[in-house]
């Protein structure tokens, strides 16, 4: 129960956290909401599944949620793609892994340091993945995705 | 398809030249890379507004800091351009409604006067105000510092000095200098005041408290709109996103390293 809690309570950081660095991006205040839940959504898949999968293979299926969700609401909203991902991604990309690398290597302390610097490149390497697969599929599915999803009374 | 001259008035407007249609496309593709939109989508854009307005040959080669553009139609001679664009900040609401002016000039809703009014509207449009920044900046900080295993004292702690992080931005080193210095200074004081709040008491995880309150330093667009731009097959410019997007990030790490070692050295000891 607990552990749910905390999920949850994580969750909706990401989706502060996410609106939060929307704004700084100058992301239009009509897709501040949006922005903020693929932001929790894409965290939210990232802990389900490193239990299971260990993290890098979750990064990369979290990143591709994240860039799934994207290109949907895109084609929804008729507007540029940049605008829900760059956010969404945020709460996975790797930049305080980078920042303890050089901090290793300044400390002189080069084991610890490639250990740290090999998980951020991983890491990094799952959401370019992730990001340039997910760009593959067809605009059509998207537009289809979009029409059903309409159709069913989904969100607006 | 070549319009004929009546369908080209109609849409264009009276007595409108080649030329003025290729500066119009050209603005557009100006506002969009500057703000940080993708390559394909400056060249779709330019394109689109060349077709609206009936030029039929047209050639834009783009990097990430500049237009090459020729274009020409049966009745006037080529036109050529070449427009250099130093990478700037980004507004992605810039690009939204760039894109949707557009969708709306394929659709010949505008004519050129009219389209070039809406571009000086967008380019001008105003920024988010200071207060609001600083504010995000400062939550942003805290709620990620959460996900990086903070408590919520860490939490506390990364929300002030992300807020006071922007504060410098925007304020004292809000002038030209290089990116690499204004980003070793940025992680510096970022870890300074980390150090300095967790000495103090609040917040316990030195680690959560940094890694969170460098967030809102990390370049998201630069990264994303590089490995599109690679994936896209536009090398130069996807790798020059990427350069600085990884150089930002070198900087800012090595601030904040460097800045902790110093203090460990200075008090022989650090809590947390």
């Amino acid at each position: 129960m607990a552990e749910i809690l905390d999920l949850v309570w994580e969750c909706a950081m990401a989706l502060v956290g996410t609106i939060a660095f929307a704004l700084l991006f100058s992301v239009p205040r009509q897709y501040y909401l949006w922005c903020g839940l693929i932001g929790g959504a894409g965290w939210a898949a990232y802990r389900l599944l490193s239990p299971f999968w260990g993290r890098t293979a979750a990064i990369f299926c979290a990143a591709a949620l994240v860039i799934f969700l994207s290109r949907l609401r895109a084609v929804r909203e008729r507007c540029p793609v940049t605008i829900f991902m760059v956010a969404g991604l945020f709460p996975l990309v790797p930049g305080a892994g980078i920042y303890w690398t050089v901090y290793e290597l300044v400390m002189d302390n080069p084991a610890a340091a490639s250990q740290r610097g090999t998980e951020a490149l991983t890491d990094a390497i799952a959401i370019v993945l992730g990001i340039i697969i997910v760009f593959e599929l067809p605009q059509k599915w998207f537009r289809v995705l979009a029409r059903i999803g309409h159709r069913s009374g989904g969100s607006p | 398809m070549p319009a004929s001259q009546q369908e080209k008035i109609a849409r264009r407007g009276e007595n409108v030249s080649d030329q003025e249609v290729c500066e119009l496309a050209l603005y557009a593709g100006h506002i969009l890379l500057e703000s940080g939109a993708e390559l394909f989508r400056v060249e779709d854009t330019i394109r689109r507004i060349h077709a609206a307005y009936g030029m039929e040959s047209d050639n834009a080669f783009i990097l990430s800091n500049g237009i090459f553009l020729t274009a020409g139609s049966t009745r006037e001679g080529l036109f050529a351009r070449v427009e250099h664009i130093p990478i700037s900040s980004s507004h992605l609401d810039r690009v939204a409604a760039v894109n949707q002016l557009s969708r709306e000039i394929s659709e010949g809703k505008h004519t050129v006067a009219e389209a070039r009014t809406l571009l000086d509207q967008i380019q001008h449009s105003p920024e988010k105000k200071n207060l609001f920044r600083i504010l995000a900046s400062g939550i942003g900080s805290g709620a990620f510092c959460i996900l990086f295993g903070g408590t919520i004292p860490d939490a506390l702690a990364a929300l002030i000095v992300g807020a006071l992080l922007y504060v410098i931005i925007l304020y004292p080193l809000r002038r030209p200098m290089s990116k690499i210095v204004l980003n070793l200074l940025c992680g510096g004081f970022t870890a300074g005041c980390a150090v300095l709040l967790v000495s103090l008491g609040l917040g316990e995880n030195l680690d959560a408290v940094i890694g969170g309150s460098i967030v809102p330093l990390v370049p998201g667009l630069a990264f994303t709109t590089g490995i599109r731009d690679i994936g896209n097959q536009d090398y130069i410019s996807g790798s020059v996103r990427m350069l600085d997007a990884l150089l930002v990030i070198f900087s800012v790490a090595l601030g904040v390293g460097v800045t902790i070692s110093i203090i460990h050295q200075l008090s022989g000891g650090l809590r947390g």
